[in-house]
């Protein structure tokens, strides 16, 4: 903040300049890498006890007790439709609690999610066409180009599940 | 326990020491200022309550003194008296007065004489001057007997009673959780501390509910003024019979229902009553009689509104729920059943029922009022006789009785409240009626409905059409009872019976209404807690 330089174009993410980092937690969903403002992450955790709700759509594995509060625990891959045949989410998960909207939600992970840290500048912002048209909010934060070669979708989850999106009920959506 | 009486005593005496010390710091502030309106309207206020609550409790010496000074007051409000000379002087030893009366009644002791100190006061209201006499032995007297004082009782703020509450619900709730651990270990000294754990902690739950137990009198004390004024403007006579104001209850339970009660008993005196010509030609005493009135049963608090009006015509409200096509079923239903049917949200917007019945406006209101509860209404009617309207309530919120049960291997739990019988049933004393599996339970038909079919189905479609085929044994069979209507859930097997705290369920969890929140047991499982009212309306708009 204290030291204002010309921005370098985001194209040619400048190496030795001090620019505005951005820390991840990282994690995967089917084959790809995808990550949350660490801001946004209350905690990570092995998955406790899993509760199963009725009444609420398949991707909501239920809810949990994480140290006093009650979570929904939702399965990122079964909603964005990313379940790789035959894997299923194995026995011992990691859920990581994040501060959605204005109440806290558990996603279940296969992997131990890990930590990440980037140039701001490193995000680009996700092309129109990917964004999922079904959800009014836009969730995708960008796309994170690592200079590896890999990719790690940003999800910015204040916007990812709204309770009307968390809650439709399978039986009413299915005909639309 | 302390009984009523000492807490009513230590409540004047918190109040009189706060009024007391506000006085002595507005009489120094006329002194200083004899034109200071505001302390002098505070100083006649202060006057007429202390007067008010020292007469209600039986203090009328220190009720006079308080009444004398108030009138005194008064006539310096108005400008007859001036605050000056000789009046400072008896003013100030009135309420030094005032203050040792308080003091000798919070010492059990009897309270001075104030002959003199009356007469003084009374000269001075009629415009003679006072006799002082001894005044210096007396006030050096009354110098070195002055003290602080500090009120024994402590004002809070029913917020952090509430967030006290919660976490004594958390602590009860890991408590559970160690006693269960420390029984699988089996280590003598880890179970010892596990169970004074225990008992320390169900102190400390029992003592925060106590703190915010209050009378129900702080509500039901302020009906009269209620019931004159809807009987003053329907222009009919009604006596208003209040009891059981001493019945404790939790003060967040008596705020939740407040509008449900005021509106039991504005309909009981706008529809319940009959008009006094009316009342004359049914043969009845003109004046109509209305009583509200508190008991405990068991765990719970009754609160009854009881009227001799003209009671609910069962026949006319059967007609109308046919006519609205409310249900079909309402020509076969029995009174209670119709009775119910007065509290569907949709029925009571029917302004022709209310006429008729004269019950209905509104009343969804109350049921929804004790359902968030977990409460339930009870109804009894008899034409021309009257009704009572019964509000079965918990004594607190945190602690709710439940019985835990199993279905695919997850517990489930249901609030005692709701629990009607607990029967196995054997396949042949099971019938299929319409779609519906049946039992009679003491006379009466109550259909049957597997509780994983309400919890698992998850579509609008309605439920399959029942089947006896697959039954085999002994069917565990939980009888809930809302709204005067019986329902059986078939459950896989009966856990325990146990006390619970119920956590309500967070965003966006809430918008479930099946559920009535989370209770986490001893193993540390979550518990969902089932709602039996939303169950039931499920039940009813899926039966085949």
């Amino acid at each position: 903040m204290a030291e204002t330089e010309v921005p370098t174009p985001i194209t040619k993410p400048g190496r030795a300049k001090p620019a505005e980092l951005v820390q991840l937690i990282v994690f995967r969903l089917g084959d790809e890498d995808y990550g949350i403002r660490i801001e946004q992450v209350k905690e990570v955790t092995v998955t406790p006890d899993v509760a199963r709700m009725p009444k609420t759509p398949p991707f909501i594995k239920g809810i949990a007790n994480l140290r006093g509060d009650i979570i929904a625990i939702l399965d990122l891959e079964e909603r964005f439709r990313l379940r790789p045949a035959g894997r299923p989410i194995p026995e011992r998960s990691y859920t990581i609690a994040v501060e959605a909207a204005d109440y806290v939600l558990g996603l279940m992970v296969r992997e131990v999610p890990r930590p990440f840290t980037m140039p701001l500048s490193q995000i680009e912002p996700a092309p129109e066409f990917v964004q999922d048209s079904s959800t009014r909010d836009k969730y995708l934060e960008g796309i994170a180009k690592l200079p590896e070669g890999g990719v790690i979708i940003v999800l910015d989850m204040r916007k990812l599940l709204t309770p009307s999106e968390v809650m439709r009920l399978p039986g009413k959506t299915a005909s639309s | 326990m302390k009984t009523r009486d000492q807490e009513y005593r230590e409540l004047f005496m918190a109040e009189a020491l706060e009024y007391y010390d506000s006085m002595s710091r507005h009489l120094s502030e006329l002194e200083r200022n004899p034109n200071a309106g505001p302390a002098l309207n505070e100083l006649f206020r202060l006057m007429h309550n202390l007067k008010a609550n020292a007469r209600a409790m039986g203090f009328t010496d220190l009720g006079e003194v308080a009444h004398h000074l108030e009138t005194l007051f008064g006539l310096i409000r108005d400008q007859e008296r001036t605050f000056s000379g000789a009046l400072i002087k008896v003013v100030f030893a009135g309420v030094d007065a005032l203050g040792n009366m308080i003091r000798a009644v919070g010492a059990d002791q009897a309270l001075p004489d104030a002959t003199a100190l009356l007469d003084n006061l009374d000269r001075l209201v009629r415009g003679e001057e006072p006799i002082l006499e001894e005044a210096e032995a007396a006030e050096s007297e009354e110098e070195s007997g002055k003290k602080m004082e500090l009120s024994d009782l402590v004002y809070i703020q029913v917020k952090k009673l509430d967030n006290l509450l919660n976490l004594v619900g958390e602590l009860v709730i890991d408590r559970d959780r160690i006693m269960t651990l420390a029984q699988e270990i089996g280590n003598p000294a880890l179970l010892a501390t596990a169970q004074h754990l225990f008992r320390i902690s169900d102190d400390l739950q029992y003592s925060v509910m106590d703190a915010r137990l209050v009378g129900v009198g702080v509500l039901l004390n302020k009906f009269p003024r209620v019931v004159r004024d809807v009987a003053s403007t329907e222009d009919k006579e009604v006596e208003l019979i209040l009891s059981g104001q001493d019945v404790q209850i939790d003060r967040n339970i008596l705020q939740i229902i407040t509008d449900a009660l005021l509106h039991l008993v504005r309909n009981a005196v706008s529809h319940g009553l009959e008009t006094t010509a009316q009342r004359a030609a049914a043969g009845k005493p003109t004046v109509g009689h209305l009583t509200l009135s508190a008991l405990t049963e068991r765990d719970d608090v009754l609160i009854q509104v009881r009227d001799d009006g003209r009671g609910i015509d069962t026949e006319a409200v059967r007609r109308k729920a046919i006519e609205r096509g409310l249900t079909t079923a309402a020509a076969a239903l029995d009174e209670q059943g119709v009775w119910a049917l007065l509290f569907e949200p949709g029925f009571s917007m029917a302004s022709k029922v209310t006429d008729i019945s004269g019950r209905g406006v509104g009343l969804d209101v109350v049921k929804m009022a004790l359902d968030s509860l977990g409460g339930q209404l009870r109804v009894e009617s008899q034409l021309g006789q009257g009704t009572t309207f019964t509000l079965v309530l918990p004594t607190s919120i945190a602690v709710k009785g439940a019985l835990l049960v199993e279905v695919e291997e997850r517990p489930y739990a249901i609030p005692l409240m709701h629990t009607d019988t607990v029967l196995a049933l054997q396949p042949e004393q099971i019938s299929v009626v319409g779609g519906m599996l049946v039992t009679h339970v003491q006379g009466q038909a109550v259909p049957l409905v597997p509780l994983q079919m309400l919890l698992h189905d998850e579509g609008d479609e309605l439920l399959p059409f029942a089947d006896k085929a697959d039954m085999t044994g002994a069917q565990q069979v939980l009888v809930v009872n809302y709204n005067n209507r019986r329902l059986g859930l078939l459950v896989d097997r009966f856990i325990r019976q146990q006390n619970i705290v119920i956590k309500p369920l967070s965003k966006p969890l809430d918008t479930i209404d099946l559920f009535g929140g989370v209770t986490l047991l001893g193993s540390g499982q979550v518990c969902l807690v089932l709602d039996v009212p939303a169950l039931t309306r499920l039940f009813l708009t899926k039966r085949p």
